[in-house]
C-alpha cells in the first residue's frame, strides 16, 4: 500500500490535526472532518502551519510540503470521506460516540474503506460493533505528538480480520512509524505501564517518600526517562489524567489504576496543569503547552 | 567535609568497587576493606577496568585515571577503618551479614564517623540498630553502575539523626552525586516505583498481549525510556529483581511487589538475563 490514498481524519483536535500531518506528509490526500467549521478552519491552519515550520527548520522538502497541502481538505460534511480508502477516527474518547460514527460511514463508505480508531483506553471491539463490518476496524493508537513520535500501536478488536490487519500494518509503516503490534486489552501497552506508574508516583508522594521536584529528579536521573512524572502529568492536564485512569480502573479494576485521592484534590482547586498555570508546578504563563 | 575526608567502602564487589571508584575520582582518599584477598584482588580488578574503560572512551583522563588509583588502599582489616569519616557498608545482601560486619565497625570507629548502607532490599532502621550509634546510620543507596549513574538516594531511618541526613547529603554532593532524601521504606524511592512497572511489564508478556520485542519497543518509542522493561530485568538480572521484589512484597504484602510466575520459573530455569546469556531478551532473538 505504498500508492496515495484517500484518507478521511475525523476530528480536528490535538490528535486529529497530528494524525493528517503525519499522513499527509507520507504522500496522502487528506480530509479533515469535524462537525464544528470553526474547529476544521482552524485544524487545517495548523496542519499548514506544522507543514511550513517542517520546511522552515529544514527536516521538510518544500515539495513534499507543497504535495501535502495540495491534497489537504477540510469539511464538515461526513459524506465528503465517501472516497476514502481509510478514515482515522480521533474524536472525543467516547465509546458510543465512536461506535456511532462508524455506523454512520458505513452507509457512506465503501465496503473496502478502512476504519481506524486513535483511540487510547477504549475497546477496538466495542468501538468496531459500531460498524456492520466489524471485521473492518483495527485499532491504531498514535503517541502525542503524532508527527515527532515514531510508535504506533496497532490493535486487533475480536472481530477484525486478517485482511484489514495486515492492510493497516503496511499503511502505518508506509507512514514511517514503527508499529506494536498489541491485543485489545484496554490501555494497550503504553498507556497500560505509563498510567499506573503516574499514579504510583502520586502515591509515593502522598506518602511522604519525596517531594514533587524530588521524585521527578529521581525517575529521570536513576530511570533515564525524558521527563519526570510530575511534569509530564502538568502537561496532560489532571482532568485528562483522571479520566484516562478511570477508563482504564473501571475495565480493569485493579487499584493500581484508581487516580489517588491528591488527583481529585487537585482538581476541585482548578490545579489542572500547566494549561492553568498550576499543577504540580506553578507556570508563570496559563496554558503554555510543552510542545 | 573537607578534600582530607576519608571514606572507607566496605565490600568490593560491582557496588563497592563502583562506590570506590566514584569517591576517589572525586579527590576522597578511600580505603576498601574486604574479607580475604581473592575478592579484594577481583574488585582491584574490576574497578581497573571501569576506569580503563572510561579512559578509551575519552571520558577518564590518563593522569585521573592514575590519581583515582593512588587514592585507593585495600586491607582485608577492619581495624583499618579506624579514624575514617564516612563509612559505606556495600558487603551482600544479607542482613545477618551486614548486621555482623556494622556492629564489628562500631568497635572500631567511633560517634563521629558517619555510617551508611547501600542496601537496596532491606531495611535500614533494622541495620543501623547493630551499629553502636544508630543515630550516625543512614542509607546512601547508589545506582549500577555507580561511577555512570547521577542519583543518590539518602535514605533516613527511624533513627536516623537530622545531622546524619545532612552530613549524608553533603557528602554526595561532595563525591558530585544528586542527592534525594527518602524514608527508609522497601524499594524507597526509585524501587517502589520501578518494582510494580517490572512486574506488570512482565505479566503483560505472559498474558501474550505483545511479543517481548513489542513490549520493549512500546515503551522505548511511546514513552521514550532508555530500554523497554524486558531488556531492563534482562540487564538487572532475573534473580536480583525477584530477590528485591519479594522482599517489598513480605514487608507490604502489596499484590504489585508479588514476583510474577514467569519470573520464578525464569530463574528456576537459569535465565537469569544478561549474566547467564539468556533471559527475556538476551539470547532469544531470532
Amino acid at each position: 500500500m505504498t500508492q496515495a490514498l484517500n484518507v478521511g481524519v475525523l476530528g480536528a483536535g490535538t490528535m486529529g490535526v497530528g494524525i493528517a500531518v503525519t499522513v499527509a506528509r507520507a504522500g496522502h490526500a487528506v480530509t479533515v472532518r469535524d462537525p464544528d467549521a470553526e474547529r476544521v478552519e482552524h485544524g487545517v491552519v495548523q496542519v499548514r502551519r506544522f507543514l511550513d515550520r517542517s520546511v522552515e527548520l529544514g527536516k521538510l522538502d518544500a515539495a513534499v510540503r507543497d504535495a501535502a497541502l495540495a491534497g489537504l481538505r477540510g469539511t464538515t460534511e461526513l459524506g465528503d470521506l465517501a472516497a476514502c480508502d481509510v478514515v482515522i477516527e480521533a474524536i472525543f474518547e467516547d465509546v458510543e460516540l465512536k461506535a456511532r460514527t462508524f455506523g454512520e460511514l458505513d452507509a457512506i463508505c465503501p465496503e473496502t474503506t478502512l476504519f481506524h480508531t486513535n483511540t487510547s483506553t477504549l475497546s477496538v471491539t466495542a468501538i468496531a460493533a459500531g460498524s456492520r463490518l466489524p471485521e473492518r476496524v483495527v485499532g491504531t493508537h498514535y503517541c502525542n505528538p503524532a508527527p515527532l513520535m515514531k510508535l504506533v500501536e496497532v490493535v486487533k478488536g475480536r472481530r477484525t480480520s486478517e485482511d484489514a490487519f495486515a492492510r493497516t500494518l503496511a499503511f502505518v509503516e508506509g507512514l514511517g512509524k514503527t508499529a506494536v503490534v498489541t491485543e485489545d486489552v484496554p490501555g494497550f501497552l503504553v498507556n497500560l505501564f505509563l498510567v499506573p506508574f503516574e499514579n504510583d508516583c502520586i502515591r509515593a508522594l502522598e506518602a511522604g517518600m519525596g517531594t514533587v521536584e524530588s521524585i521527578d529528579t529521581a525517575v529521570r536521573l536513576a530511570l533515564g526517562y525524558p521527563m519526570g512524572p510530575f511534569t509530564l502529568m502538568d502537561i496532560v492536564g489532571m482532568d485528562v489524567h483522571k479520566a484516562v485512569s478511570m477508563s482504564l480502573y473501571r475495565q480493569l479494576r485493579k487499584p493500581r489504576f484508581a487516580p489517588p485521592p491528591l488527583v481529585d484534590r487537585m482538581i476541585s482547586a482548578g490545579h489542572l496543569g500547566r494549561k492553568t498555570g498550576q499543577g504540580f508546578y506553578t507556570y508563570e504563563e496559563a496554558g503554555l503547552m510543552g510542545t | 567535609m573537607s578534600e582530607q575526608t576519608t571514606v572507607a567502602v566496605l565490600g568490593y564487589g560491582t557496588m563497592g568497587a563502583g562506590i570506590a571508584q566514584v569517591c576517589a575520582q572525586a579527590g576522597l582518599e578511600t580505603l576498601v576493606v574486604e574479607a580475604a584477598q581473592e575478592p579484594l584482588a577481583a574488585g582491584q580488578r574490576r574497578l581497573e577496568a571501569f576506569l580503563a574503560e572510561g579512559v578509551r572512551r575519552g571520558k577518564v583522563d590518563e593522569a585521573e585515571r592514575e590519581a583515582t588509583l593512588a587514592r585507593i588502599r585495600r586491607t582485608t582489616d577492619l581495624a583499618d577503618c579506624a579514624g575514617v569519616d564516612v563509612a559505606i557498608e556495600a558487603v551482600v545482601e544479607d542482613l545477618a551479614v551486614k548486621r555482623a560486619l556494622l556492629g564489628r565497625l562500631g568497635e572500631v570507629v567511633g560517634a563521629d564517623t558517619l555510617v551508611a548502607t547501600n542496601t537496596s532490599a532491606l531495611s535500614v532502621t533494622e541495620l543501623a540498630r547493630a551499629y553502636a550509634y544508630p543515630e550516625r546510620v543512614g542509607g546512601l543507596h547508589f545506582f549500577n553502575p555507580a561511577p555512570l549513574m547521577a542519583l543518590v538516594e539518602v535514605v533516613v531511618a527511624i533513627d536516623t539523626s537530622d545531622e546524619t541526613t545532612a552530613a549524608l547529603t553533603a557528602f554526595a554532593e561532595q563525591i558530585g552525586k544528586q542527592p534525594v532524601t527518602t524514608k527508609d521504606r522497601p524499594g524507597f524511592l526509585v524501587n517502589r516505583l520501578l518494582m510494580p512497572y517490572l512486574n506488570q511489564a512482565l505479566q503483560a508478556y505472559d498474558d501474550g498481549i505483545a511479543s517481548a520485542r513489542d513490549v520493549d519497543a512500546a515503551v522505548e518509542l511511546g514513552l521514550g525510556y532508555p530500554m523497554g522493561p524486558l531488556t531492563l530485568l534482562d540487564l538487572i538480572g532475573l534473580d536480583n529483581h525477584e530477590h528485591a521484589t519479594s522482599a517489598a512484597y513480605e514487608q507490604t504484602k502489596d499484590p504489585d511487589f508479588a514476583p510474577p510466575p514467569l519470573l520464578s520459573r525464569m530463574v528456576d530455569a537459569g535465565r537469569l538475563g544478561r549474566k547467564s546469556g539468556r533471559g527475556l531478551r538476551v539470547g532469544v532473538e531470532s
